[in-house]
């Protein structure tokens, strides 16, 4: 079988600006129901790793910095 | 495997990070910790409390919630009078939390503060505490100049519910410049049992300010206080609804046949709230003479109303077997 | 190849979910008896999860003395599920549901309360006061997790369950699943098992067509359900399935129950209220749809009647708690509650006992059909039990369990369904040349859409099972890139076989009843005669799904004439004024 790669605009954005995964925070991470976030250990930030999004916001809330945006998934929008 | 990693199982050890020379990786720390394996976490959290940083005292203050022991109240206390707003505010939001009423006498010690911000904090904490020593000072918090203090003073006295503080209720029911400090002192008389509070809820339903009025015309209802009849019938004509919804809903508890004129009118207002109200009342007052009006009801538009006249022409009915 | 060691735990009682009735179980299971081990599995982590992953803004199923009575309660539940009731399930419930309250209240839940400290009820049921706000429930995963911590609960996140381990005398002995973020196959022995899965919310597809806007939070996909059928246990009245009023294409609540009391309503295109009571049942979505299929159509939450300050107070409640990125879908929208009525939609179909009463079948204390398994929660079939209910049931099952190990005996498991399920659950990672799972997904709940959604029809219904069936075949080819596609293709046969027993159930009762959940175009009337009655789906000796009715036990309060009369004559005139 042959795999696509499609691409798709995701819902959940971080600011790396304000991101401190770097220093140890794990909070949007770990809150997710869905598992849908990660941080990126190149980087030191938190990212949205998959488009599969309830948009109900503990990583948006309780981000310490305010580093995460949710967005309605546009489909929804 | 790609270049994530399961986040719980993140490297760095927590009494490490909580001692680290980064106040955001100590905050972090802070926060992890009501959810960490540790067994005990209170010293940890007491260390956090007096941390150099405002924002790490903060969070702190937050993640100290349930703690009762003393000297978690203590700190927070302290904290009251942090330099950093958002530290004060975590502060008193978890000392609003307390459950534990042993704890009253040590916020008792502070009733004496005179900051407005610390006393009003302590007695919005001392108010599901319940605490009989807590009287006295709430009685007194009723005269600060501070209407934030007033509010959570007056609040005290309500969930008290301790006769002696009736009379002071009743003046500040009437007088409070504060429309809050108002409305919260007449819905605190909702916990008196005879009628010496009627003039003060009866000058309520007068106020100035709606939210006043719609608390007044409830808490009779909720006393049973037959004397309000014709001032709650008065109440029907206001400019706000919603303080007609609540008198209507007093007057069908009352059982008022006086009202029947009143509650009839109603049941053509624009708005269903007080229609679905005024219906359910006339059910609870019983009274035949009712059925006429009701009847045109089970033509209202909301189909609600319409469900509700049914039921109340029954519960007119078996009040009257005769008929 | 190589077969990497399953990771082998061990625990007194096991309880699977950790949302709302999960947490209570588990402290509850260890305040009965602090000595028995009880570990909280969770596949998302407990701190943020289940269907109040975000709180919950009011009980709506509150019965506090004053306001309401058990018997009148039970009676109510009674009329509003058509008669199918257990009224010991749901009495049960009524009794407790004030010491619920007491101690969630103890533990720090904010219930709103007037300036004396009692209670502020509000209506919306048909007769009695269940309606409690609260305004702070935002709070209430900090609040549960502060309990699990104090008794000393073992919480283990990120682990899916896929089956129950069952022993040779076919009681629950645990249960098997892996870790979403490693991959690794775990094996957890227990003496007692409880399942709290929430509902199966990802049956059906929403009309946007994303997978993940389902209405219940998409982690509830139905693994309970699955789980509970295959380890034999008996699922009652699947039939009748959940559908919801919602915000269209939000597919959140409108919760017109919350804005009820200030005076906001569910109104037809011409503002017009069309609905009897914004209690949710069968009967008032049949009305629903029938508003929205009509020239009157669609339907709207109408709240722009109402004064500001009313407007905004309603703003706060409805934008911080259950759901608060609504919000933003409206500004996004340029939706203004001033200005403009919010349009609505109905839901996909779902299980979901909490809201309707398609669950897994349980008694009074819990018990599910095979010893040792105890189910609480949107999952477990007791009707319209909401938040409350699940807190009320995960403390009898808590209990109960706690009990059940002290009684019992540790059972003998056979090792082969070990093995097997391992080899089940890790083929798609082997699998290099399938489809992956979300692809199989799209599909199957779409088909569930074009066969299942209410108005059901029998020949699309089997149409519908053949249409799974071939699903069936490609999910045995499914692809998984890395863990967590695996949950997701865990999570898709556990969808298929949700699809399957919603079909299978739908077909058996050859009536129509509890309004929508259960309209069938070619048996449109209620017959009781022959389905007055549970009808109970199971797994058959041969491994087939078959249907079995059960008789509805005696009522403990029935309904006098004249209570039955007053509610069929609320009907007659809602007809009459329909005409």
């Amino acid at each position: 079988m042959t795999y696509a790669t499609q691409r798709t605009t995701v819902p959940v954005t971080v600011d790396e600006d304000k991101c401190i995964a770097h220093k140890g925070c794990t909070v949007c991470v770990d809150v997710c129901p869905l598992d849908l976030l990660a941080i990126d250990m190149l980087k030191g930030k938190a990212y949205m790793k998959y488009d599969e999004c309830w948009y109900c916001m503990p990583c948006e809330k309780d981000c310490p910095t305010g580093a995460v945006h949710v967005d309605i998934p546009y489909l929804l929008r | 495997m790609s270049n994530f990693q399961a986040a719980e199982s993140l490297p760095g050890d927590l009494t490490a990070r909580l001692a680290d020379a980064d106040a955001e990786v100590r905050r972090i720390a802070v926060m992890e910790l009501p959810y960490s394996d540790e067994d005990d976490i209170l010293p940890m959290l007491l260390t956090a409390l007096a941390d150099k940083d405002a924002l790490v005292r903060a969070e702190a203050a937050k993640a100290v919630e349930g703690f009762e022991e003393p000297e978690a109240v203590s700190a927070l206390l302290g904290l009251l009078h942090d330099p950093a707003e958002e530290t004060r505010r975590a502060a008193a939001d978890t000392l609003s939390e307390l459950k534990d009423d042993r704890n009253g006498d040590l916020l008792l010690q502070a009733v004496g503060d005179n900051d407005p911000f610390v006393l009003a904090a302590v007695f919005r904490a001392l108010r599901p505490l319940r605490v009989p020593g807590s009287l006295a000072p709430a009685l007194s918090g009723l005269d600060h100049p501070s209407p934030q203090v007033r509010r959570e003073a007056t609040g005290v006295l309500g969930y008290l519910k301790h006769a002696g503080s009736l009379g002071p209720l009743t003046r500040v029911a009437m007088n409070d410049p504060d429309t809050e400090v108002r409305r919260i002192a007449v819905g605190a008389l909702g916990f008196a049992t005879d009628v010496e509070v009627l003039p003060a809820l009866t000058h309520a339903l007068d106020d100035s300010s709606w939210q006043v009025r719609e608390e007044a015309a409830g808490t009779l209802g909720k006393l049973k206080l037959t004397g309000a009849v014709d001032h709650l019938i008065a109440a029907m004509g206001d400019r706000y609804w919603q303080v007609r919804v609540r008198a209507a809903r007093s007057l069908g508890r009352l059982k008022a046949v006086a009202a029947l004129e009143v509650l009839s009118a109603a049941l053509t207002h624009e708005i269903s709230n007080l229609r679905k109200e005024a219906v359910i009342a006339l059910g609870e007052v019983g009274d035949p003479r009712a059925i006429p009006a009701l009847e045109t009801a089970l033509k209202d538009p909301d189909p609600d109303v319409r469900k509700l006249t049914q039921l109340a022409l029954k519960q007119i009915q078996s009040a009257n077997p005769a008929r | 190849m190589n077969i990497p060691e399953p990771l082998m735990m061990e625990t007194d009682i096991l309880v699977v979910g950790g949302g709302t009735a999960g947490p209570m179980a588990a402290v509850k299971a260890k305040e009965k008896n602090p000595k028995l081990r009880v570990m909280l599995l969770e596949k998302a982590n407990v701190k943020r999860s289940g269907a109040i992953s975000m709180g919950m803004d009011g009980l709506n199923n509150a019965v506090i003395p004053g306001h309401a009575t058990p018997e009148q309660y039970t009676k109510e539940i009674t009329i509003a599920n058509d008669g199918i009731v257990n009224q010991k399930t749901v009495y049960a419930y009524a009794t407790n549901s004030y010491r619920t309250i007491q101690e969630l209240d103890r533990w720090g839940v904010k219930f709103e309360k007037d300036e004396t400290g009692d209670y502020a009820m509000r209506k919306v049921h048909h007769l009695g006061t269940y309606v409690l706000p609260m305004p702070e429930g935002h709070h209430m995963k900090k609040i549960l997790y502060r309990q699990l911590k104090r008794t000393r609960v073992d919480v283990v996140n990120r682990v899916i369950g896929t089956r129950i381990i069952t022993d040779k005398q076919g009681r629950a002995a645990g249960l098997m699943g892996f870790d979403c973020r490693t991959g690794q196959f775990t094996v957890i022995r227990a003496r007692a098992v409880i399942l709290c899965c929430g509902a199966a919310g990802r049956i059906g597809l929403p009309s946007s067509g994303y997978l993940f806007g389902t209405y219940e939070n998409p982690t509830n996909a139905g693994d309970g359900y699955a789980m509970a059928y295959h380890a034999g246990a008996e699922l009652a009245n699947l039939e009748c399935f959940q559908i919801n009023p919602l915000i269209k294409d939000y597919n959140g609540p409108a919760c017109a129950y919350v804005t009820g009391p200030f005076g906001g309503y569910t109104a037809n295109s011409h503002g017009e209220r069309f609905i009897e009571c914004d209690y949710w049942s069968g009967q008032m979505m049949w009305e629903f749809y029938n508003e929205l299929q009509s020239g009157k159509g669609p339907v709207f939450l109408k709240l722009d009647h109402l004064a500001e300050e009313t407007i905004s107070n309603i703003e706060v409640i409805l934008h911080t708690n259950e759901r608060p990125s609504r919000g933003r879908f409206h500004d996004g929208r340029g939706t203004n509650y001033r200005q403009k009525m919010i349009e609505m939609h109905i839901s996909e179909i779902g299980f979901c006992s909490g809201h309707s009463a398609s669950g897994v079948w349980v008694n009074e204390k819990a018990e599910t059909t095979v010893p040792g398994l105890y189910a609480a929660g949107d999952m477990a079939s007791v009707p319209h039990n909401y938040m409350l209910g699940a807190f009320t049931y995960g403390w009898f099952a808590g209990e109960n369990a706690a009990q059940y190990c002290a009684d019992t005996a540790a059972g003998e498991v056979d090792q082969a369904q070990i093995a097997a399920e391992q080899a089940r659950v890790m083929a798609p990672l082997n699998c290099s040349n399938g489809i992956p799972p979300s692809q199989l997904e799209y599909k199957l709940r779409r088909m569930v859409n074009d066969y299942l959604q209410p108005p059901k029809v029998t020949r699309k219904m089997e149409l519908g099972l053949e249409r799974f069936a071939e699903i069936g075949e490609d999910i045995r080819h499914m692809t998984a890139a890395d863990p967590h596609e695996l949950m997701r293709a865990m999570e898709v046969q556990h969808i298929h076989d949700c699809a399957n027993m919603a079909a299978h159930a739908s077909l058996f009762r050859t009536e129509s009843r509890w309004g929508l959940y259960h309209y069938r175009a070619d048996f449109p009337q209620r017959n009781d005669e022959e389905w007055f009655t549970h009808c109970h789906l199971r797994k058959s000796a041969d491994g087939n799904m078959e249907s079995i009715k059960r008789p509805v036990e005696p009522y403990i309060l029935p309904l006098d004439d004249e209570e039955k009369t007053a509610y069929q004559r609320l009907r007659v005139v809602k007809e009459a004024a329909n005409v």
